[in-house]
């Protein structure tokens, strides 16, 4: 590790390793630090006004809900193609009222896309490849489900909910009752008071990350595991052990999918577009060996394939064509 | 971070793409909306003024220069679309104060997560001290921290210099520490 001066704030916020230090990403940063503020007690004053400004402050974020923004967005479009239609003076009033019908047509089917399965009291929600789903449980509880995945409950327990897929929960605390609410993969069991955390099990086993609160994962092989805002933890039922542990992730690379996008940060280009298949149902076929280890860091949108196809192609400069269900992908 | 897909979206949208306007309607939507709803405190001025501005963008969207990102864009823009509906309701004719006047950010205890990462801002009284501090110091921690700009951006949006707010920035979270050492002798 290069000495350097430390005098202003500013020459520990562009610092990598200070950065490290205070998101103990690296042990070898940890203890360079530890020595350094010992060896530094003047500056001790300066060194954690620069740790709070990297940390900041959390906050919920409260906004409207993702169907007052679609109604909020049809009229908008409404309005622009009324004026588009208007400047080029071609008045047709009935064209406009099959733009609507239409329009209310495909809402419809959008709408109509889980299905719900008549059977006298199990629910039950599926999305299609593409599709991402936002729920309200009978007991209030929200859930956002990701493509290709399904959910469901009894109507006489909806505390306890299957999941095969990946969905975000948000549950209610019933603080009268103190009732707990499970999800329940073929991994593991999540126990829950009220608190939002993230369900995946794609891929043969079932990853939790926990956003806030407090829940204790039952895994299939009898034991308990406790987790803390931030926790990471992959257990695969198959294999009977923890595939991969964090103790502290980022909460956008986790659940950025429910608000239509997906977070890389250093990822190979092999995983990423993993991710892209498991949305889209697609299969990956790299022409070039040496292209599955692009590094790829950035946001793209899974709202839209296309346009999600452009920019990773633009990100690591490769060549993605889609054919069918497959995705070639080769260099530029 | 930044989003490798903005480029794209926004040539799309000079070329008149509805699609990619929907994207980028959709994505910025909620975060302007709180955004706008801090500074008006009304709800329907809000809602009004956004879609006004989105439809404004839309339609000006050949005059639009290149961006590196369109974040910064938008919420400079739109904060001052909704100063200029602010000052005409209230009939406010002196141009250069207004901003600061009108924007006064409030923050309430259910936004903050009750889990903070800072040992610092754990402290229970930490709403208040941030509604204590000076108008742009807050606007500076709301841009940061709830809408998630860098400290260029913030300049950008607040029409400061770089300079200007990353002292903004530090200054604010220098008095937040001080408040709550404070509160810690007095309750010791």
């Amino acid at each position: 590790m290069a000495k350097k001066n430390y005098d202003t704030i500013e020459d520990f916020l562009i610092d990598e390793s200070f950065n490290n230090w205070v998101k103990a990403t690296r042990l070898t940063d940890v203890d360079f630090w530890e020595e350094w503020i010992a060896c530094n007690p003047h500056k001790k004053d300066l060194v954690f006004e620069a740790k709070d400004i990297v940390l900041g402050i959390q906050f919920m974020h409260i906004e409207p809900s993702s169907e007052k923004v679609d109604t909020t967005w049809s009229l908008l479009e409404d309005k622009i193609k009324a004026k588009t239609l208007e400047k080029s003076k071609k008045k047709s009033p009935n064209y406009f009222k099959l733009v609507g019908i239409a329009a209310s047509i495909l809402l419809l089917v959008s709408v109509g896309l889980y299905t719900f399965n008549k059977s006298p009291e199990k629910i039950s929600y599926k999305t299609a490849y593409g599709e991402v789903l936002n729920l309200k449980l009978m007991d209030g509880s929200l859930v956002t489900l990701n493509s290709n995945s399904s959910i469901y409950y009894y109507e006489n327990n909806n505390r306890k909910v299957w999941l095969t897929g990946e969905a975000f929960f948000e549950v209610d605390k019933k603080i009268t009752t103190n009732a707990k609410f499970w999800v329940l993969t073929d991994d593991l069991n999540v126990e829950v008071y009220g608190t939002s955390f993230n369900v995946d099990t794609k891929h043969k086993k079932t990853a939790v990350f926990l956003e806030e609160g407090n829940i204790w994962l039952e895994l299939k092989n009898g034991a308990t595991q406790k987790m803390v805002p931030g926790n990471f933890i992959s257990y695969s039922s198959v294999d009977s052990r923890i595939i991969e542990r964090k103790e502290k992730v980022a909460s956008r690379f986790k659940t950025s999918w429910k608000d239509g996008s997906i977070i890389f940060e250093k990822l190979p280009l092999v995983e990423a577009i993993q991710k892209i298949e498991d949305t889209y149902g697609l299969t990956a076929i790299f022409k070039d060996e040496d292209c599955k280890s692009k590094l790829i860091t950035g946001g793209v949108p899974i709202t839209n394939l296309s346009i999600c196809l452009k920019a990773i192609e633009k990100s690591v400069n490769v060549k993605i064509t889609k054919l069918k269900n497959q995705l070639i992908i080769q260099k530029k | 971070m930044k989003n490798l897909s903005d480029e794209y979206v926004w040539k799309a949208l000079k070329e008149g793409d509805l699609n990619a306007f929907s994207i980028l309607y959709k994505t910025y939507y909620p975060r302007l909306y709180n955004y706008g709803l801090k500074i008006s405190r009304k709800i329907h001025l809000t809602e009004d003024t956004l879609q006004d501005f989105f439809l404004y963008v839309y339609e000006h969207r050949e005059n639009l220069s290149d961006l590196d990102t369109i974040a910064p864009y938008l919420f400079s823009s739109y904060r001052r679309h909704l100063i200029r509906a602010l000052k005409k309701k209230s009939k406010i004719v002196s141009f250069d104060e207004m901003d600061v006047k009108i924007i006064d950010i409030q923050f309430s205890p259910e936004e903050l997560i009750t889990h903070q990462e800072s040992e610092t801002f754990k402290n229970k009284n930490i709403t208040t001290l941030l509604n204590k501090l000076p108008k742009r110091q807050k606007e500076a921690i709301y841009l940061k921290y709830y809408s998630g700009l860098n400290t260029h951006d913030i300049a950008n949006v607040m029409e400061l210099n770089y300079q200007s707010a990353a002292n903004t920035i530090h200054k604010a979270i220098k008095n937040l520490r001080e408040e709550v050492s404070i509160l810690q002798l007095i309750n010791s």
